[in-house]
């Protein structure tokens, strides 16, 4: 009862972020007029392009200029802009949390659907393959170094890796990628700078996949480079804690082989903060593959973002997918609690 | 639980890293100071974005130095002033000046351009005749320009200023009378048959260099030492020409390159270290000033406060940055203080909930215990007994928060998203970026700003670092 009481209540939390989310981003454009100057901008330019079309046909420039005021009212009323922004925006939000995202104006998805959700189903699973493969990656490493280095505490690799560490941390993802185009690319040209494929596309399934394995080597190593230092450093600060507690003594003098204790008696009891420091990291780099993938020009979720925030902003197309962001957060952190559950059985019987 | 802050110094200059860390960060504060004390404030609007303080430079260039590696012999940019004449002859009425400007030129390439500027040109009647030539290794003299400034206007009285304002600037390699003067100079000496179209794009070559026989026109460097010679003529002994300068423009600039709209990488970078600085410590001082309040007002009061502020810190704390960051500057505009506002809006929570479960644990001790029996008011209890005991932590989190905000700002920079009046370290970055220096190589460009927010993003982590022995004793008897 308690695990359904404790999983509720983050459920909740969660879904409150979602909304306080979706409120925050629908009143900065509306209370900063930002909404009400594109709306406007929009209805102004499909005017011009009737009056264009029309003006040839129409003979009668009065006629014409009625019948425009008569099409621009009706736009004013389609687009909602008759009414203050906090009567039309309930409308969207209710919207959004449906997942009817509405049309692109500009952005297509391959096949042109100018559907939000079209584009986005195609560029999810390019994010997904980055991010899930850079998580792995650094899940392997950063549990086997981390744990490594708690062993040896203070010794030379020690500091060298907590050092690495650092550096790790303090690089930008983006900046690590350009170094890479930089060195792998540009000078010794062993790997493509950027794009999913080579053009044209090699034939063949197996072809074509290793192409894109290609194309995908550089921006997960530059994930992995950013990500795997900072998560490393916290695998070996908190088994060394738990290192250090009396139960480990004890499991000690009571004589048990070192490898025992460590998986029986460290690394179980370090598990649970381990695996929210992972999902901590993807969380992170969910936020990374925005400027990794405007880098590496990968077609993913994060480079459909800089598109619809670069240019002319499409008001839904942003909303739309910082909500998608947000979600894509929110659903990795309650997979975190599920796990986190799972493993502390404190939590599970509380 | 109390730690002094000399002891927390001690501890953290025992290590290494923390050593290295707290040089990084003198080193810079220093440059900080030094750019603070010499730049203007305004330097982004003012000089940075303002093409014409540029326009001297050469474009998109590497730095001076590389002419060290083997192999590479780059020409050298030269900028040649005088303000003093080297010669002056009077006879009459008549005042005739020269100005001398000798430059070397010890290399198989030519200049990338050639520039001539001058101003102040002060004249009571008359205006004067000024001519510019180039004298060559070879002994011969090309005459490249003469001109003479527009006389008194209607209604204007003497002395008549021109150039003052304005300075009056030639690019000599691109203009067709310099070219003209320049073909007929190669037909006389050299016997060839150029025109002036023949020589267009080779204005510069043709200055410092010798044709090479055939069909096209073509040069040879010729190499030694040159000078600009400038004579002017005036009317009158009272006339004066305030300064002359000539531009060999080179295919290397200064310590640092410059970038394609030839600005000088080295100044621009030195104004991004007080800015990083700047934005790091300003927006984590916000976020652990807010983050420490709440949290001790939610351990200490409990009830309904707590509950309150720990679910707005749940769910503060799950929202993705980076995407409302770029949400809000696009709607709201690129302001570096609606940036930092935003950056601490969404980043208090890790440390209330933190300090929450401290406070908790410090509330039910006995010092705070005897604090409250004496009859002391909660405000004073939360200020003056419990908040001193979490200091420490609020400290460390605090430098640990900073490098976050550093590589926050530079990553919304990258995405061309900084506030255009100041450059960063991350703006530099994103214009190289855009232009596609990193697909042509201008290593020069791309590779100091990234490293510089490294350098100081990586001072704070070492300290951090360094100070966690001193929070967690467990991890400072291990060493």
């Amino acid at each position: 009862m308690a695990l359904v009481r404790t999983l509720g209540l983050r459920a909740a939390t969660l879904l409150g972020v979602l909304l306080t989310v979706l409120v925050l981003l629908v009143v900065t454009l509306g209370a900063s007029g930002f909404s009400d100057r594109i709306l406007t901008a929009v209805i102004n330019e499909e005017i011009r392009g009737l009056r264009t079309s029309q003006a040839t046909q129409s003979r009668n420039p009065d006629a014409l200029e009625a019948a425009l005021e008569v099409r621009r009212a009706e736009l004013i009323e389609f687009y909602g802009l008759d009414r203050a922004w906090w009567q039309r925006m309930p409308d969207t939000v209710f919207r959004v949390i449906t997942l009817d995202l509405g049309e692109a104006r500009t952005l297509r998805s391959s096949e042109g659907s100018r559907k939000v959700s079209d584009i986005v189903l195609e560029r999810l699973p390019n994010t997904a393959l980055l991010l899930t493969s850079s998580l792995i990656i650094t899940a392997v490493i950063g549990m086997a170094v981390g744990v490594k280095m708690a062993t040896r505490v203070g010794s030379k690799i020690d500091r060298t890796v907590s050092f690495g560490a650092a550096i790790s941390f303090a690089l930008p993802a983006w900046w690590t990628g350009i170094l890479l185009i930089l060195l792998l690319s540009f000078t010794f040209n062993i790997l493509p700078s950027g794009g999913m494929y080579s053009t044209p596309p090699p034939e063949g399934g197996f072809s074509r996949f290793f192409d894109l394995l290609k194309h995908a080597l550089l921006p997960i190593i530059t994930l992995v480079l950013v990500s795997v230092g900072p998560y490393l450093y916290s695998v070996r600060t908190m088994t060394l804690n738990v290192a250090q507690e009396d139960h480990v003594l004890v499991a000690r003098a009571k004589g048990l082989r070192e490898g025992l204790v460590m998986r029986q008696h460290i690394l179980r009891v370090a598990a649970p903060p381990i695996v929210t420091g992972l999902i901590l990291s993807l969380v992170g780099s969910l936020s990374g593959s925005i400027l990794v993938e405007t880098v590496f020009n990968w077609n993913g979720m994060g480079r459909l973002y800089f598109e619809a925030v670069a240019g002319t902003p499409d008001e839904g197309l942003i909303v739309a997918l910082t909500f998608i962001f947000t979600l894509m957060y929110v659903v990795a952190r309650f997979v975190l609690e599920v796990l986190y559950l799972l493993l502390d059985p404190r939590v599970r019987y509380a | 639980m109390n730690i002094k802050f000399s002891d927390a110094l001690k501890v953290i200059v025992s290590s290494h890293i923390g050593k290295a860390g707290l040089m990084l960060l003198a080193f810079l504060v220093g440059v900080s100071i030094w750019v603070l004390a010499t730049y203007p404030l305004d330097f982004g609007t003012k000089e940075w974005s303002n093409p014409t303080v540029w326009a001297d430079n050469p474009k998109a260039v590497p730095p001076k130095w590389v002419n060290l590696l083997p192999g590479t012999d780059r020409v050298a940019h030269s900028v040649l002033e005088s303000d003093t004449p080297d010669d002056v002859r009077t006879a009459g009425w008549v005042k005739a000046e020269t100005y001398l400007m000798p430059v070397s030129h010890d290399f198989d390439d030519f200049p990338t351009f050639l520039s001539f500027t001058m101003n102040d040109v002060k004249f009571q009647g008359r205006p004067p005749l000024i001519t510019l030539s180039l004298a060559r290794p070879d002994g011969t003299t090309v005459k490249l320009l003469q001109h003479v400034p527009s006389g008194a206007r209607d209604g204007e009285t003497a002395p008549i200023i021109r150039y003052e304002q304005t300075p009056f600037r030639l690019l000599l390699s691109a203009d067709q009378t310099v070219r003209a003067a320049l073909a007929d100079f190669h037909n006389e000496q050299y016997g060839t048959d150029y025109n002036e179209r023949d020589l267009r794009g080779l204005g510069d070559q043709a200055a410092f260099g010798v044709p090479i026989p055939g069909d096209e026109a073509a040069f040879e460097s010729l190499r030694g030492d040159y000078e600009f010679v400038v004579d002017i003529t005036f009317a009158s002994t009272e006339d004066s020409l305030g300064s002359v300068k000539a531009v060999v423009g080179g295919d290397v600039f200064g310590g640092m390159g410059t970038d394609s709209q030839g600005r000088d990488l080295a100044v621009g970078l030195l104004f991004g270290f007080p800015v990083a600085l700047f934005i790091g410590l300003l927006a984590s001082t916000l976020t652990t000033t807010i983050g420490t309040s709440l949290g001790v007002v939610s351990g200490y009061m409990g009830g309904w406060v707590d509950t309150a502020i720990q679910r707005l810190s749940d769910v503060v704390a799950n929202v993705p940055l980076l995407p409302i960051l770029i949400f809000m500057v696009i709607v709201l505009g690129s302001n570096l203080f609606l940036i930092i506002l935003v950056l601490v809006a969404f980043s208090w929570p890790g440390l209330t909930i933190l300090i929450r479960s401290m406070v908790l644990q410090l509330r039910s001790g006995q010092l705070i215990e005897a604090t409250q029996a004496l009859g002391a008011s909660k405000t004073r209890i939360m200020i003056r007994h419990i908040f001193p005991q979490t200091a420490p932590f609020v400290f460390a989190q605090m430098i640990f928060f900073t490098p976050a905000a550093i590589l926050a700002e530079a990553g919304l920079s990258f995405l061309g998203l900084g506030d255009p009046s100041i450059p960063t370290w991350g703006q530099i970055l994103e214009q190289g970026f855009r232009t596609g220096a990193v697909y042509v190589g201008y290593w020069w460009w791309v590779l100091p700003p990234g490293l510089l927010i490294v350098l100081t993003a990586m001072a704070f982590v070492l300290i951090a670092l360094a100070i966690e022995p001193v929070l967690n004793p467990r991890l400072r008897t291990m060493r």
